[in-house]
This record gives structure tokens, sequence and C-alpha cells, in this order.
């Protein structure tokens, strides 16, 4: 197939569609209208930006204007400027609000995965948070952490008196869990939903033969379903540790911008890029949080592998990477 | 495919191409080079005005004036988009698109920056004899924002509040004043100072009464920026450390709301007027919101009084300074800036805005209201520009020391707050941590202290 | 032994379904609060206590205020027609990148997928700072088509649960169209796209979450708030920084969530399979 061929059966304009259907043109045809608007969108909208940015963190410079190059200075100043340095210490909160997220969503996908009454109601009743609007949640949770509204009376309810109550938004000591507490609803029935889903996949014969064996629940969780779904727990917890760096909508609405301590890493960015419109600094940020990312990913990956090393025979690698694409989920 | 692709493809030609024209230097007058009336009267133009004044949009007091500039000018129309959000928001709508309208209260831009945005009025030299505060957004001597009001920074307050407290006198110190917080406490239901921190921007005002505590013209843009540790202690209640010691104190004794990260700005202004607050520390704009609020019982109740700081001379001071200031898109064409410079003009002169906001006229020749009728000998305080060749050292300073002073800074006094209520940092370590930010800014911008 | 075998399942399974009922409760607990404060009027929600049951359940003038006030309806319609967009863009592209992908060996091949493979590893809203300067060159800010693009360009979910159906498709049914003449186009077209149904109701289930709750890309790029409106955007706008009225609050939040949570319920089967399906299956 020489492009001389090519050109040739192009003179003949019967024979045109000829070239055009033999298979290797036609092959190519198919790669390249079927593939390009794609990837141009995903070197454009992410390949490109990544570029950008990393050349963008080494100048001190707004939207309109570069000032000057910097080097390195705006990664020291993330890291030498208390009010950036301290957003990490936020996402911790999230952080560990995000294990604690996997655990009952663990928990409650493998009780509910035995037979039990009412699994219906159960599952959509932990499920349907996730699908309620950020914005809304974080009216919602206003609401509800409100001095003397819903959570307070609720409690009182229960005995508690208001006195010795925390507020719940203005005490520095909780109101970072209060705002972590807001994902975890939103998150653990999505995660429970996923999780429940790789269980049911589990071939029912093993427990049947495990019992035989005399294995109790704890040892059908921990060798029956755990290994059968550590690619979706790794995957989940790699999303979540991921998200809670990235979390922006509890503070953004429940505490007006992140404020009283509450500002999370992406929310000092954001404002440092649009409202300061230090471009370079937000940048460096950028930069500094996807490190952080890809460094938390490969964490994770040695860990479950070493953690899942005896268990399963599938080809967990393969399916490991598919799974990443699931991250749009969350 | 292939066509769906053409469709995108040509789609993404389409929007690039919509590259405006702008229309720099080309024949949009200056402010003074037109009479209004007279000129452009049958000018056909569409223009878009962002505001903060969403309260205005929602009466539709806002309807009215563009109402009666129509009457003058038919053909101009006016759309009006309030914006709550308004320090953030305008700040990436300015960014976002060369055609986000054409005339906004221009936000915190670094003042090198003014001319990327917003078109010229004219010179400084030129318009300063006629209009207050022409100097606010001017760089270079070059004006590019005309005030929309003037303020007189005070204190909101509910004068039946104050008469039930027992407090016969205004206080004039921080040692009074917080007393007085203390009686209305003591003697009535009344929170005694409402901080409106949830809001953000409005405790960015506390700013705004430091040159009340040094009693100098030359404050602000001048010798603020040279001055060595400009929040250190004092022990007579003047300087920038005693105006921002009030917050902390009344913090610390309890004088503020119950809960702070719950304050409601709209639903502080009937509380004020009802007597559920007995004062607020904001600039004079916010004395006619408090008094006409809606739900507000009594409105005769709300007063405004000189923020109790005395300065080294022994007088009391309020710093009076330009409102936002409107700002002409300079990248759409030059009909649309032509009809928005003759909007501004308008509001400017002839709809009496300034003075139905309680604020101080913008032309030289223009009435006072009668709010400032309490503030007795106190004088009003204007701030002289930056010396030639430091108009943007206050930017520099500013974003070099993050204290975003007089720009924004919001959560620097959030913090101050935070910090009294939790009682985690002792006033002097607050305020010597911000000396030494500023020292480290002087010091990696080679400024000379003096 | 039996009895005491029996005894503890009975204390475990207590455990087990108070677990459920409190965990239950807690996430319905919060959703059920705004209810009871949509239908009150502002007297009776200033004094009466927030889990007060409504005196009139027919006082709906919260919702009608908010729903006057806050141009939802707008909102309602820009969300849809975007979700429409986008989900009709991704699905095309998706299905037509995996075609190629999973049926064709050549050079670049691994490397396109690779690249998506790691697109997918961060959020991409971090890349939001350069995005949106790119976005302000393209002057595709403040604009719908912008939003379109972006919504379509930055997700590569679709793609992905794609790719992945593809490879359970056996490459038997292909060959035997090639037989017969077709041409890969045809194949794709005539033969593929019919039977990926499964996989596009996934990518619509998710994706169309995702559009129907998106805030931060809308309010970012959607900058003259009285012309373009998403439901998350007219939410937080109407409602906003200032405003602490609960009882329009929740008849606001309730507007917004009631559509989703009613489509939820009637299709529950299908929202669980898209979730497992989008991370589970492969």
């Amino acid at each position: 197939m020489s492009s001389n061929s090519g050109a040739a059966a192009l003179k003949e304009s019967g024979s045109f569609r000829a070239w055009l259907i033999k298979p290797n043109v036609q092959k190519w045809l198919v790669i390249i209208t079927f593939a390009i608007v794609p990837v141009i969108l995903l070197l454009l909208f992410i390949y490109y930006p990544i570029g950008k940015m990393v050349e963008f963190s080494l100048y001190n410079m707004s939207y309109t204007k570069v000032k000057g190059f910097v080097g390195l200075k705006n990664y020291i100043d993330i890291f030498a400027k208390p009010e950036l340095f301290q957003t990490f210490r936020v996402s911790l909160y999230y952080m560990v609000g995000a294990i604690v997220q996997i655990a009952l969503a663990l928990y409650f996908a493998t009780i509910l995965s035995f037979k039990t009454k009412f699994t219906g109601v159960y599952k959509a009743a932990m499920f349907f948070p996730y699908l309620v609007n950020g914005i809304a949640l974080g009216f919602i949770f206003k609401f509800f952490y409100t001095r003397g509204y819903v959570l307070d009376t609720v409690l009182t309810a229960f005995g508690i008196p208001l006195e010795s109550l925390p507020y719940w938004l203005r005490d520095q000591s909780i109101n970072n869990w209060s705002l972590v507490a807001t994902s975890l609803w939103k998150y653990m029935g999505q995660n429970m939903v996923l999780f429940s889903g790789a269980i049911m996949s589990v071939d029912p014969t093993l427990y049947e033969a495990a019992s035989i064996d005399g294995a109790n629940k704890w040892h059908q969780f921990r060798y029956i379903i755990l290994p059968s779904i550590s690619t979706v727990l790794t995957l989940n917890v790699i999303l979540s540790i991921t998200g809670s760096l990235s979390a922006f909508e509890p503070p953004y609405v429940i505490t007006s911008m992140g404020g009283n301590g509450t500002a999370t890493y992406f929310i000092k960015m954001h404002e440092t890029a649009h409202t300061l419109h230090k471009v370079g600094l937000a940048s460096a940020m950028a930069v500094v949080l996807i490190t952080i990312i890809i460094l938390c990913t490969i964490i994770q990956k040695l860990v479950f592998k070493y953690a899942f090393r005896n268990s399963g025979t599938d080809s967990a690698k393969t399916k490991m990477k598919r799974k990443q694409f699931s991250k749009g989920v969350n | 495919m292939k066509r769906f692709l053409g469709i995108l493809l040509s789609l993404l030609l389409v929007c690039s191409a919509f590259s405006f024209a702008s229309a720099e230097g080309a024949d949009v007058p200056a402010f003074d080079s037109f009479e209004l009336g007279k000129d452009y009267t049958d000018l056909t133009a569409k223009i878009k005005w962002l505001t903060h004044r969403t309260d205005l949009v929602d009466n539709g007091a806002i309807t009215q004036y563009v109402a009666e500039f129509n009457k003058v000018y038919p053909n101009i129309t006016v759309e009006v988009e309030g914006i709550t959000d308004f320090a953030q928001e305008s700040l990436i709508r300015l960014t976002g698109s060369d055609d986000w309208g054409d005339v906004m209260g221009i936000p915190a831009v670094e003042l090198s920056e003014l001319s990327t945005y917003f078109a010229p009025y004219g010179t400084l030299e030129a318009m300063k004899d006629t209009y207050n505060f022409i100097d606010n957004k001017q760089f270079e001597g070059v004006v590019y924002g005309v005030p929309t009001t003037g303020n007189a920074n005070g204190i909101v307050y509910n004068k039946a509040v104050f008469a039930a407290a027992g407090i016969t006198e205004l206080p004039k110190t921080p040692d009074q004043f917080i007393a007085a917080l203390q009686a209305i406490k003591d003697k009535t239901d009344a929170i005694p100072l409402y901080t409106n921190y949830a809001a953000g921007w409005t405790m960015g005002a506390w700013d705004s009464y430091l040159p009340a505590s040094v009693g100098d013209a030359d404050f602000s843009n001048n010798n603020f920026l040279h001055a060595k540790d400009p929040f250190s202690a004092t022990t007579d209640g003047t300087g920038p450390y005693a105006v921002y010691k009030i917050l902390y104190d009344a913090t610390a004794k309890g004088l503020i709301e119950d809960d702070y990260t719950t304050t409601d700005w709209e639903g502080c202004k009937p509380m004020i007027n009802n007597g559920q607050i007995g004062c607020m520390v904001l600039g004079s704009w916010a004395f006619s919101q408090m008094r006409d609020a809606v739900g507000g019982e009594h409105p005769e109740d709300v007063g405004y009084m000189p923020f109790p700081v005395t300065a080294p001379d022994g007088k009391q001071y309020a710093p009076s300074g330009a409102d936002y200031c409107y700002g002409i898109n300079c990248k759409v064409d030059a009909s649309r800036q032509t009809a928005a410079m003759v909007f501004v003009k308008w509001m400017t002169y002839e709809s009496n805005f300034a003075y139905n906001e309680g604020g101080i006229p913008i032309v030289k020749t223009g009435n006072y209201p009668d709010l400032y009728s309490s503030f007795g000998d106190c004088d009003f305080l204007v701030q002289n520009v930056a010396a030639e060749g430091e108009d943007s050292l206050k930017d520099e300073m500013n974003a070099e020391s993050t204290l975003m002073i007089d720009n924004g800074g919001n959560e620097k006094v959030q913090k101050i707050v935070e910090h009294g209520f939790n009682g985690d940092m002792s006033f002097d370590d607050i305020m010597n941590s911000w000396n030494e930010l500023w020292s480290d800014a002087q010091e990696s911008l080679g400024v000379a202290v003096r | 032994m039996g009895v005491e075998k029996s005894a503890r399942d009975y204390i475990l399974k207590f455990f087990k379904h108070l677990s459920l009922i409190v965990a239950s409760a807690l996430c319905v607990l919060p959703v059920v609060s705004c209810v009871f404060a949509a239908f009150k009027t502002k007297e009776e929600f200033a004094a009466t206590s927030k889990m007060a049951l409504p005196q009139d359940w027919g006082h709906l003038d919260n919702f009608i205020n908010f729903w006057n006030d806050s141009g939802i309806g707008l909102g309602f319609l820009t969300s849809i027609f975007v979700m429409i967009v986008v989900i009709t863009l991704s699905v095309m592209m998706g299905s037509m990148l995996a075609y190629v992908l999973n049926r064709f060996k050549f050079r670049g091949n691994a490397l396109i997928r690779n690249l998506f493979l790691y697109a997918a590893l961060f959020p991409t809203i971090l890349l939001q700072v350069t995005v949106y300067k790119l976005m302000i060159q393209m002057h595709l800010v403040d604009s719908l088509i912008g939003y379109i693009i972006l919504q379509t360009g930055t997700d590569v979910i679709a793609i992905y649960i794609l790719l992945q159906y593809f490879e359970n498709l056996s490459v038997s049914l292909d060959e035997s169209a090639v037989l017969e003449g077709c041409t890969y186009f045809g194949v794709f077209f005539k033969i593929l796209l019919p039977l990926l149904r499964p996989a596009i109701v996934t990518c619509m289930i998710l994706k169309g979450v995702g559009i129907y709750n998106e805030y931060y890309n809308a309010s970012l790029y959607l900058q003259s708030k009285n012309k373009y409106k998403t439901v998350s955007t007219a939410l937080y706008n109407y409602l906003g920084p200032t405003k602490s009225q609960y009882e329009i609050i929740c008849a606001g939040v309730l507007i917004c969530i009631v559509p989703i949570l009613i489509i939820f319920l009637v299709f529950q089967k299908q929202v669980y399979s898209g979730m497992t399906n989008g991370a589970v299956k492969g």
C-alpha cells in the first residue's frame, strides 16, 4: 500500500471508492476520525493545562500580566506561609473521614450481603444522599448544625442538655469534623453500593464450602469477601483520599468559603487564583497537590499489594488499571 | 462523525472569531468633556451594570434610577445585575471574558492593572478640584474610577439600646466603648456588637478605621507603608493596635453574638432597627440600609457615631473615602463605552444616589445628608494619594505581606475574632505576627523604613 | 451449646439491625428536617421546634416564592439541555474511541489508553487554574458552548466505561459483518452501537447525576447569572451566602433534590447496576 497507488487511484475517479474501502485505508480512516476528537479534547483539557501549570508555577503572574520569573519561590511560599500550609491539616480531617467512610461502607455492604429483611429500604436510604446536589447539601447541613436547630433538637430529645452540646460550626475543635461528616453522609452509601456489587459477584458456593469447614462470619469476611473486593477497595481508598484533598462544597457553603479554620487546600487554591489573581502561586499549589496525589496512589497500591499478595488468582494488575477509570463516579 | 467534528471545529472557530474589537483611544469622551442632557441624547446602546447593591435591586430602587435616566436618554438600555458576593465574583467576571458588561464597581484589582480593564475618565489633575475622592482609583495621574458615593466611617448603633444601657455620652476611646458594650450586655437583651463575621467582606471594613487612630492624612498610602512595626502595642488607645484590639476584647469578653459563624447579613438589618443589636462597625453606606430595613419598626432609633478612637493629637476623626467606584469596560466598542460614560455621569450628577445612601457627595458642590449630626467636632479625614512613583507600593505590600489592608483583607480580621473567642493566641501575638509580615514585605520589596 | 449459640446470634442480629436502623435514620434525618421546615410559615418556623411537624401541609408559599424568584425553572431547562448534549457527545465519542482502541491494533493504541488512564488519576478540577486561562483565550468563558465543551472534555468516565464494555462484545460479530461486505463504519454504527445500550445507560446515570449536581464549573464559566442558570447555580445564587431564611432555603433545596430522588426511586435497579458497572465489572 504505497502512497503512489493511492494517488493513482484518486485520479481515476471511479476507483476512489475502491481505494477508500481497502481494509488498510479504511482502518486508518476509522481510527483517525473516531479517535481525533476525544484525543484532542484530552490533550487540550488535561495534558496541555498540566504542562502550562508547571510553567506558570515558576512565575509571578496574574491572568493578564506576567510580572516576572520567580523560580521556586511559589513552592517555597506554600510551605513557608502558615495560612497556606495549615490547610493541609484541614485536609487530614477529610482523610480520616474517608477511612471511616470506607470502613462503614464495608461493614454495611457485608451485613447487607447476608440475608436481611428490608435490604432494599436500607440500601436506598443510605445511597440516596449521594444524589443530593452539593450546594443543596451545604444548605441542608447549615440548617442541621445551626445552634438550637435540627441536630441540637434531636440530641436534646435524647436527654442531652443543650448547654453541654458544642457549637457544631463555631468551635474549632469540632467544626472540621462536622464538615467531614457531611461528606461521609454523601459518599458512604455510594461506596457501600460499590462494595456490595463486588461482594455479590462472589460465588455463593464458597460460603457454603467455608461454613462446612467451620468458618465463622469473620472468617468468611476475611478470607472470601475481602480478597474478592480488594481491587474495588483499593480504588475507593485512593479516590477518597484524592477527594479529601480537593474537598470543596462543604466549606464553601456551610462555613462561607472556609471561614473559621475550615478552608481546605482546594478552597485556598481557588481563592488564590480567582480573587487574589495570583495565578503563579495557585498553579504551584495545584502542582504540589497533584504530586501528593500521585505519591498517595503509589503508596496505597504498594500497601494493598502487600496486604493482598496471598489472595486472589485474578489478574489483579490489569483489573486495577481499569478500576481507576471509574473515579469519575466520586 | 465527520459532520459532528466539523460542527465542533466550526463552533470553536466562531467562538474565537469573536475577539472583541477593543476601542482604545477611539472616540470615547472624557468624563468632563460633554454636557448631560445635551450631548449624546440620541445615542442608542445597550449596556450592563454589575452592582453589589443587591438590596437596591431587590427593592426596585435601581429600576427607579434607570427609569429616570431613560427619561433623558431613552435609547440607552441599562440592564442591571446584582451580585451577592460581589467582592469575589466581580474579580472572576473581570478576568473571565472581555464582554462581562459595561459598568461595575471596581473590585480589588491592583492599581497598575486598572488600565487593562477600565476606560480612563480623565486626568487626576483636571478632575480633583471638582470631585471628592476621585483619586481612589487612579494610576499615574489617570482616573479610572468615579466613586458611587463617599463614606465616612463610623459605627451604626441603636440609640434606644444605648439609652436603655444608660449610656448618655457616646464613647470616644476604646475603653469607654468596651464599657458601653458591657453595659448593653448587662442591662439589655441586645447583642452589644454584631460582627457580621460570616459575610466576610463586612469584616474587612475594620481596616478603614486605621486613619482615625493616627489622625494623619498621609497614613494609608504613604507613612503606613514605610512605618516600622505599625501594629505595635500602644497604651494610650491610639494607633492601629487600638482599632483591632476593640474587636479582640469585645470577642474575648463575650460582647458579640453567640455564634459568630452563623451571622446573617440580611437578617441583621431589621435586628439593629428593632433594638436586638447594639451596634455594628460599618461604613456610613450601611446607615440607610439599617434605617430602611424591611421588617424594621424603629427607623428613628438607628444612629451613626464616630469610631471610638482618639488620635495622638487628642481629636476624633471620621476617616472618609470612596465607596465602590464605577469602572467602565474598556474592551467593548466605543458606543457602549460612551453610553456607559454618560450613565456614570448621570448617576454622579443627577441621580442623587450619594445623598440617598447617606453618603458624602461626589460632586463637591453636592449636599450632605444629616446623618453626621452626631459627629459634632469630629473631622472628616481624607487620605492623600501615594507619593510619586509609589502608586503600586501599597498593592505590592499587601500582596507580599498577605494582610490586604483596605483591599479585601477579611480573613485576617476574622482571625482576630477566632483567636479572641478561642483564646489560643493573645492579641499582642497577633499584632506581632502582622508586624513580622509587614517587615518581611518591606524587606523583600526594598521599602525604606522610616 | 445450641442455646448458647443462638443467644449470641440473637445479640449479633440485634446489633446488626440496630446499626442499620441508626445509619438509615441518620441518612434520612437531614432531609426530613428540611421537609418539615419547608412547609412552615416564617412565624411558625421561628416559634416551633425544628423537628416539629408543620401545622399546615398545604402551605406552599415557600416553594412558590423560591420558584418565582430564583429562576430555578431556567436552571432546570439549562441543566437538562446540558445533560442531553454532554451525554450524547460523551457517549458518541466514548464508544467510537473505545471501538477503535478495542478492535484495532495500531501504533499509539497503548499510548492513547495510557493517556486516558493517567488522566483519570486525579480530580480534573485541580487543573482549573490553567484551564480557566485556556478558556479565556478561546473566548469560551461565559458561554453555554464553552461549558458544554468543558464538561465533555474534562471527564473521561464515559470513555472508560465503554472501553470496558467493548471487551465483552465478541469480535465474531464484526468479522461476520465484514465478510458480508460491511465497512468498519458500518460495523460500528449498524452492529455495535445498538448493542451498547446497557453501557450507555450506565453513562447516562453517572454523567447525568454528575451534571445535574455540578456547581464549580457552572459557577465559574457561566458567569452572567441573569442569562445562564443551572440548578446548582440558581440555588446558590438565590440563597447565597447572606440569607438565612431557612423555611425558604429548605423549600429550594427540596425543589432541587426531589426530581432526582423520584428518578432514583423509579429506576433504583438500573441506578445500582449502573453504579457498579461503572466501577466493578471488568
